[in-house]
């Protein structure tokens, strides 16, 4: 009995086999698939709905909390308006907070572009010795950490994080109303310098009283006609995103402001 | 000391305070939406439009206008032209000055207004371009011709608005020469035929008694070179587009083909095959003097002078491979430009100079891509299962080319067409013919 | 079980099994019609003479006579010489999987390929002429590597 199982398994082995190599069609071509490029779906939405590294939530939420108690503690701003504005760069100061900024960076990890543009913005404001106040602003958790440290300057620097600057998610919705309403020329040349800088006048709804070509002699130099063409283009964009979205409060602050169109992102891709 | 430091460093922030920064917001995004543009029919009174009616054969002239420029701007994919049903404001208004709120209620950002009548005989028609959103006139331009040119003024309009919203030239006053094809596959009839860019006013040139093949436009657009079969000998010819005279070019002991214009319309330079080895040569059409221009023993074929006539791009099999070389027009330095994977053919120096665009076969399938004169920033514009041989607009922007279906095994289903797609990879979209078509070259623009 | 009958059952199967794998080798007998990606069959050939077939196939992008195109030239050549009053032309083809104008080029080297063979083999230059036509004049319009290689030849044909 176990000896008909042996015999009859062997040679059920051996048919398999032949059967498996000598019939083509259980042969199977190998298959060419194209390597798999993976794509990532962005959604763009309203609002940059960026996660702050937790770090760096934290900070900010304590910054928050701060600037509303300072707000309420600082001087009537008729006395502010006595100041005569003065411009002594401190090269101590401006390197202490050069330091300072470079060290914040690198922390929040998952801080994305939109967020680390304002930071490299804030790098180049660094040397400018004007805007020694509008600096320490910019950079919050700085600022935050400076409130902590210093409290002689604690008075005057409450002052400069509530008068200058838009601060980060009120920027951003106004940069994505107007992203909206831009029409970017397509027929631009690639390697030419495609910065189209506007000044606005607004008024306290978001509407335009004025605006104003930075730039101006460059719309009518011959060859760089598409400067004309960029800059129709970025007037076009302010118009039709009237009224602009511009923060509730603080008028005095932005009711001057200055769009930096540049197409080379978008073009150069 | 520490105590006096302070006191000043808080005096100077004290002092800036009233320095309000001026607020910089940098736009670097925007959208890529095809610009919201409303072609208002263009008026005409009533005694132009009797007096032109019956030469035109009942055609209203002012929307006819209104439809070739909106039809050229939607093509472009740039524009987007609104349905003229929305208008508001009516023509006979329209264009003397527009209610600039009546159109933006419409979201049109530009609009174009005009007028036509009838002097002399003589159709003037005057067009005017207004920004909407910034509520002023940016163009008015007027023209004079006979009637019957009524769809080149619409293209010169077009091309003066492309102008003028882009920045860069227009393209639409131009026309297109292709060889239409019938016929089964084995037996092709093939005939030269020109059209204008958007299709209108097909012609032929030839026949169809002998196979004719890669033909061109003179720089002035008043002759084209191709090859011809006639007498079962392949050899380039001239012919002259008004008189229909074609003459062949050389008295060449062999085969010519591939021809093509030198950019000041003096030379033709083309391939010469003999024994087996395909050389570039160039005629000079008043000296008729010949020169070679390569000498190697691999095939050279399919030249394509820069704009400014000092270099010659072309392909050779000198390597194994077909492959792209740029050379000196006097056949100087050849030096090889193509170098990524698959073989490379038709080469086409941009009009502007900056790009090389060719044909690419890898792995079975074909592309249409460009690359810089040098041979970097290669970039593919579109695959398909067979298509070769762009051309590009006169103003470096587009590229037409044809593609040729699969056909089964007695030949059913197969089909030449016309695709054109933009310089962006955006925007391919077919060409329409009468017939089959292939081998499509751009004219330059007719007005210049 | 006896041991004849287990015997006589194996090679029944065995025998089965063989016929079964043998029938489905079928297909690549049509295979067999190209050598690589040379055409090695008869479907289009027509004959100048009894024995001799007028045309010699290539492969992809290539112009280099294989052993059975010179055997093919070699049969042509022999004839040839017995009718010294005729001249003929040489025409080069090539597939539809190439761009126009080279392959116009490719087709003119194909049909010089035959035709310096033929002259090696005592045929005169001047009764051999030569012309190309790329890839217009498809024998097969079919668009399969089958039709591709039936296309990509060298056809002689007598000129007078």
């Amino acid at each position: 009995m176990t000896k008909s199982i042996f015999v009859s398994t062997f040679f059920h082995i051996i048919m398999i086999i032949l059967t498996a190599l000598s019939l083509p069609f259980m042969r199977r071509a190998p298959l060419d698939l194209p390597p798999i490029v993976s794509v990532e779906l962005i959604q763009i939405s309203e609002k940059t709905n960026l996660p702050y590294a937790p770090r760096a939530k934290k900070i900010l939420e304590k910054i928050k909390k701060e600037q509303e108690r300072v707000v309420s503690e600082q001087a009537p701003p008729k006395l502010v308006k006595k100041e005569k504005p003065d411009a002594v760069p401190l090269p101590k100061e401006k390197s202490k907070k050069k330091e300072k900024i470079k060290t914040e960076k690198q922390n929040p990890e998952r801080i994305e572009s939109e967020v680390r543009q304002v930071s490299e913005f804030e790098k180049k404001e660094i040397f400018d010795p004007n805007k020694i106040a509008a600096l320490i602003d910019k950079s919050k958790e700085e600022a935050a950490k400076e409130i902590k440290r210093n409290n002689k300057l604690t008075q005057s620097q409450d002052k400069s994080i509530v008068s200058s600057g838009l601060t980060l998610s009120e920027e951003d919705a106004l940069k994505a109303q107007i992203f909206g309403c831009w029409s970017i020329p397509l027929g631009l040349p690639y390697n030419e310098d495609l910065l189209v800088r506007i000044k606005l006048e607004l008024n306290p709804d978001g509407s335009i009283v004025h605006t104003e070509i930075l730039d101006h002699a460059r719309m009518n130099k011959p060859g760089q006609s598409f400067y004309k063409v960029l800059a129709e283009s970025a007037l076009r964009a302010v118009k039709l995103c009237q009224p602009l979205r511009v923060p509730a409060t603080g008028f005095e602050r932005w009711k001057n402001l200055q769009l930096n169109f540049d197409a080379n992102e978008m073009l150069k891709g | 000391m520490k105590k006096n430091i302070a006191i000043i460093i808080s005096f100077i922030i004290f002092f800036n305070i009233n320095a309000y920064a001026l607020i910089q917001v940098d736009i670097t995004r925007g959208n890529l939406n095809p610009l919201p543009v409303a072609v208002s029919t263009l008026f005409i009174d009533s005694v132009s439009e009797s007096k032109v009616f019956k030469e035109l054969g009942g055609l209203k002239i002012g929307l006819e206008i209104s439809k070739i420029i909106e039809n050229n701007l939607k093509k472009t994919g740039l524009f987007n032209p609104l349905n003229q049903d929305a208008f508001i404001q009516k023509p006979d208004i329209a264009h003397l000055k527009p209610r600039f709120e009546d159109w933006q209620l419409i979201k049109a950002q530009a609009l174009i207004t005009g007028k036509v009548e009838v002097v002399e005989n003589n159709l003037r028609v005057e067009f005017r371009l207004w920004d909407i959103l910034a509520g002023r006139e940016i163009l008015a331009l007027a023209f004079t011709t006979v009637p019957a040119n009524y769809r080149r003024v619409g293209h010169i309009i077009t091309d003066k608005v492309y102008q003028r919203l882009t920045g860069e030239e227009g393209y639409f006053d131009t026309r297109i020469i292709y060889v239409a094809e019938e016929g089964p596959k084995v037996q092709r009839v093939k005939k030269l035929a020109i059209m204008d860019q958007d299709g209108a006013n097909t012609k032929y040139l030839t026949l169809g008694n002998e196979l004719v093949l890669t033909p061109r436009f003179n720089p002035t657009n008043q002759m084209v070179t191709y090859l011809s079969y006639f007498r079962n000998l392949p050899r380039v010819y001239l012919l002259d587009i008004e008189t229909g005279v074609q003459e062949v070019v050389g008295t060449f002991p062999g085969m010519t083909f591939a021809p093509r214009f030198s950019p000041g319309g003096k030379k033709i330079i083309m391939s010469f095959a003999k024994d087996g080895n395909s050389e570039i040569y160039t005629m000079n059409l008043e000296t008729r003097e010949v020169e070679q221009i390569t000498n190697h023993p691999s095939i050279d074929t399919s030249p394509s002078y820069s704009p400014n006539g000092k270099f010659i791009t072309f392909n050779s099999d000198r390597s194994g491979y077909q492959q792209i070389y740029v050379m000196r027009s006097d056949g100087s330095n050849v030096k090889r430009i193509s170098f990524g994977t698959g073989i490379y053919g038709t080469p086409v120096w941009s009009p502007r100079g900056d790009l090389i665009a060719f044909t690419k076969l890898h792995k079975g399938k074909f592309y249409i891509g460009v690359m810089r004169t040098d041979g970097k920033g290669e970039r593919l514009l579109t695959e398909n299962y067979y298509q070769e041989a762009p051309s590009w607009s006169p103003n470096g922007r587009v590229l037409i080319f044809y593609r040729e279906t699969k056909s089964g095994d007695q030949g059913e289903g197969f089909s030449a067409t016309l695709w054109s797609i933009d310089l962006t990879g955006y925007n391919e979209r077919k060409v329409e013919t009468l017939t089959d078509a292939s081998d499509p070259s751009w004219s330059s623009l007719l007005t210049k | 079980m006896n041991l004849r009958v287990f015997t006589k059952n194996i090679f029944l199967v065995v025998f089965a099994t063989l016929i079964l794998s043998a029938c489905a080798t079928k297909t690549a007998t049509l295979k067999g019609q190209m050598q690589g990606d040379v055409y090695t069959g008869t479907d289009t050939v027509e004959y100048l003479a009894k024995g001799v077939p007028d045309r010699v196939f290539f492969a992809t992008n290539e112009s280099v006579l294989t052993t059975a195109a010179r055997d093919t030239l070699r049969k042509q050549a022999a004839w040839m010489r017995k009718n010294s009053e005729l001249s003929f032309t040489i025409e080069g083809h090539a597939d539809e999987r190439g761009t126009r104008e080279y392959n116009l080029a490719l087709g003119e080297r194909r049909a010089n390929a035959a035709k310096d063979y033929l002259m090696t083999y005592g045929v005169s230059q001047n009764r051999l002429s030569v012309i190309s036509y790329g890839k217009e004049r498809p024998v097969n319009s079919g668009s399969s590597p089958l039709a591709w290689s039936q296309n990509r030849r060298a056809v002689t044909v007598k000129a007078n």
